[in-house]
């Protein structure tokens, strides 16, 4: 399948080829049949050293909730300018049901010399009308300008900057982009949903709330030697949220050896009030003053971080506020 | 007032604040089954504030810790699709607590205060309560009189009723009862649930007419024909015979459940989505149903009662062989009734609705059907042409289908009808909340959108007690369907009059 000429006329006659295959393949009894089924496109994008079965096992989960005609860009790397192309259809029975519920999907693989012929092979294959969302895997195309001219195409560009080894780098870039007219989404950021969340419940309650004025010291512990891009993001978040009640608190990252992984610990102290979060295997542990409340919060793994982010297509205000918080920030602990 | 800053509306849930929710009832079917389950899960899914508690009354003398080990068992053996995990379980039953006594006792009402007070120090709720009426309808003026009198339907922080249906068995009865309710609680906050309007599919009626813009403009009665509103069950009265014997199937669905659906599927489009904006345009809907003579009453509603019969190798009771049903009994176990909307949108177009025990299966869903071209310039077979239908299904899949009409591939212009199909399951992967969990969650923020209001159950009842009255004082001859079958033949006579006939589900 080496070549280095795919045509989009190709790959959309091969997809209509599929749908009247796979009408055929499947029962045809009045009522049964397949349901094509799709709401964006999504472009994933991933070296091809990448487990292919786990990233698919993603996408496959995904499409029930945000059916997607998708299209996997595998980057093969240096070498012969490479561009070739397969579609087949991911097809799902849902349970009780006589009829398949089906999702287009296009893979192109393509070595770094023919990279600049995406940007050409890409827009016409995406489903018309509906919103295209970029998904980066890959660390040397983020680190690319435009992520490789590739940001243009999408109205949303969704990246982990846990892939960059520099998060004080990343964020920079990361703030860059999102000054573009693409939507940004890290994947960093969405993992700290849940644990957000949790902070902010605690201050639905009306005593916990009247003592955020005092706050004055916001400390988030990292594993690792280095603060990761979502220490930074949590940190920023908290102190412009107590910014906003009148607190002017200061925020400490400090390296915490008990920590493992991606795990943080968060407290917001004042003169006579305390709260804290920490994460413990697969529970989230919250403190306020002596009383302390457990919950279960899993790992958050691709799919769910993924599904957060494709069901927001529009601008994220909290998000970009603290995005340019924080890259600020880590310019400034830096200095 | 100061904000809470952590706030992110587009990505966190529905914020909840802290309160003592009060269960009367509390060892009862409802709140072991229903009730405990969802505040678990709700507790289980992050959704309610750290300051929450629950305080179940019943008669039973238990200790807050029985009771905790009681709701865990129940939790445990009615839980759908939630694992009752040891942590989030032993956080949620510290904000377990318990007070025994008779309802009709000033006592019980003392002591829930000083619980009150004592789970406020230890849990900070705010000074929130929402009181639950899970008990028998008796008692639920007794127990608002109660909570009245002993001065706790009036606190530092909100106070809330939720009311279970039968909202009165009559429209005096129900003016009563609200009446009696009113003493102690302002309409506002008094919360009367059916459940049905919780229900996720029952919402996607408001999404799918007000949401998009293509299906208003048929939604009338220039292209509608018809509406059918089926609510089956294939059970029978499950050892429940003695109450089933005293309600029947007009007052038990017809009056609430699929009046409500069939307000939600025939209102008025909504200036805003507020609680009382829907409530307004339901209510008017309610209030626009024609009343019926009685002689046009015994052409547009039919009662039934199954017999027994065999059901895939097994003997079905008959309603008057069930345990505790009089061997005389006049109780219909089904009901079919054609209602008629005075208003420039509907005039003239039959909503025909039936509820029944025992039928071929559980099935909950609306049929609109709707005109068929003005010409027929196609071949048919002889039958005419199948018309087209938009389904939205309730229970057990939820979703929506339209059937319309495509050509037979091949030579010559044959058509042959096609289902397009939307499926809420498959569409959403995630598990969709209980209705229990919905409304429970609603009545928590203080949104009353899913909730009726009394002019509401008023004019249900105004629609429903005419045929109440008339089957009062007629004699039937039941059983007249067998178990397992699709309702009475005058049923069928029903529609047939008007050249309509019900679709299967």
């Amino acid at each position: 399948m080496s070549q280095s000429i795919v045509s989009p006329e190709t790959v959309l006659r091969e997809l209509a080829d599929l749908w009247v295959a796979t009408g055929k393949d499947g029962p045809n009894d009045a009522g049964a049949g397949v349901l094509k089924a799709c709401s964006m496109t999504l472009i994933a994008v991933a070296e091809a050293a990448e487990d292919t079965a786990g990233l698919g096992e993603t996408i496959a989960a995904l499409m029930p909730e945000h059916p997607a005609r998708t299209i996997l860009v595998r980057l093969s790397g240096p070498g012969e300018p490479t561009l070739s192309e397969r579609v087949y259809a991911q097809c799902w029975m849902p349970f009780g049901q006589r009829r398949q519920i089906c999702c287009e999907h296009i893979e192109i693989a393509v070595s770094d010399p023919s990279l600049p012929d995406l940007r050409s092979l890409l827009p016409p294959l995406a489903a018309s009308d509906l919103p295209v969302i970029l998904w980066c895997r890959s660390a040397r195309l983020f680190d690319a300008p435009d992520i490789g001219g590739l940001a243009g195409i999408a109205q949303k560009v969704i990246v982990d900057s846990t892939i960059l080894p520099d998060s004080r780098t990343a964020l920079a870039r990361l703030a860059a982009m999102a000054g573009g007219q693409a939507l940004v989404g890290d994947l960093s950021w969405t993992q700290l949903t849940r644990w957000r969340e949790i902070q902010s419940r605690i201050f639905e309650n009306r005593e916990y709330l009247t003592r955020l004025p005092e706050m004055t010291t916001v400390r988030v512990q990292f594993a690792g030697a280095q603060p990761p891009v979502h220490a930074w993001y949590m940190g920023a978040w908290s102190v412009d949220a107590l910014a906003t009640v009148g607190a002017r608190a200061r925020l400490s990252l400090e390296p915490d050896a008990a920590l493992a992984g991606r795990a943080l610990r968060v407290e917001l102290a004042g003169k006579d009030f305390s709260m804290s979060l920490e994460r413990q295997e697969d529970r989230l542990v919250t403190r306020v003053g002596d009383s302390s409340q457990c919950v279960s919060l899993s790992q958050p793994t691709d799919y769910m971080l993924m599904r957060e982010e494709l069901g927001i297509v529009r601008r994220d205000p909290v998000y970009e506020r603290t995005l340019a918080s924080a890259a600020r920030l880590a310019v400034s602990f830096s200095a | 007032m100061l904000e809470n800053p952590f706030q992110d509306p587009l990505r966190f849930e529905r914020r909840t604040p802290e309160c003592a929710i009060v269960i009367f009832g509390a060892n009862g079917d409802l709140a072991r089954r229903k009730l405990l389950p969802a505040l678990y899960r709700l507790s289980y899914d992050r959704r309610l504030a750290a300051g929450f508690a629950v305080i179940g009354v019943s008669r039973t003398p238990l200790g807050d810790d029985q009771f905790r080990e009681k709701m865990l068992k129940a939790v445990q053996e009615f839980s759908e699709n939630t694992n009752v995990d040891d942590e989030v379980w032993s956080a949620f039953a510290q904000g377990l607590y318990y007070v025994a006594g008779d309802i009709a006792d000033a006592g019980l009402y003392r002591r829930l205060g000083e619980k009150l007070a004592e789970v406020e120090q230890a849990r900070h709720t705010g000074g929130n309560v929402l009181f639950y009426l899970s008990t028998q309808p008796s008692q639920y003026a007794p127990a608002a009189l109660g909570i009245g009198a002993a001065g706790l339907g009036k606190g530092p922080g909100w106070r809330r009723l939720i009311v279970e249906k039968p909202f009165g068995h009559s429209l005096a009865s129900a003016r009563e009862l609200s009446g009696r309710i009113h003493q102690v609680f302002d309409e506002p906050d008094v919360y009367r649930i059916d459940h049905y309007l919780g229900k996720e599919t029952v919402q996607n009626i408001l999404a799918f007419r007000f949401g998009n813009g293509i299906f208003e403009p048929l939604w009338n009665r220039r292209y509608v024909n018809h509406v059918q509103i089926t609510g089956a069950e294939s059970i029978g009265v499950e050892g429940r015979g003695a109450y089933y014997q005293e309600a029947g199937a007009l007052d038990d669905m017809i009056q609430n459940h699929l009046l409500q659906v069939m307000a939600t599927i025939a209102m008025e489009p909504t200036a805003t989505f507020k609680a009382p904006s829907v409530r307004d345009e339901r209510s008017k809907l309610l209030r626009s149903i024609r009343p019926m003579t009685p002689e046009e009453l015994r052409r547009n509603a039919v009662p039934g009662q199954y017999g027994p019969a065999r059901i895939g190798g097994l003997d079905a009771p008959g309603f008057r062989q069930e345990p505790g049903v009089d061997p005389q009994s006049q109780t219909n176990t089904y009901a079919a009734a054609t209602f008629f909307v005075e208003n420039w949108r509907w005039a003239g177009i039959p909503f025909y609705l039936r509820t029944g025990k025992r039928l071929p299966k559980r099935v909950t869903e609306i049929a609109i059907q709707f005109n068929p071209a003005p010409l027929a310039i196609f071949d048919s077979d002889g039958d005419g042409l199948p018309p087209n239908l938009l389904i939205l299904r309730i229970q057990p899949e939820e979703g929506i289908s339209v059937k319309f009409l495509s050509k037979r591939p091949g030579a010559g212009m044959r058509l042959r009808p096609v289902s397009m199909d939307f499926n809420y399951g498959s569409s959403f992967g995630e598990r969709s909340p209980s209705a229990y969990e919905t409304l429970l969650l609603d009545a928590l923020v203080g949104d009353a959108t899913l909730y009726t209001r009394q002019d509401m159950v008023e004019a249900s009842w105004a629609v429903v007690e005419p045929i109440q009255n008339l089957w009062r004082e007629t004699r039937f001859d039941f059983p007249n369907y067998a178990a397992g079958t699709w309702g009475p033949a005058a049923a069928d006579e029903m529609l047939a009059q008007r050249g309509h006939a019900w679709r299967t589900p």
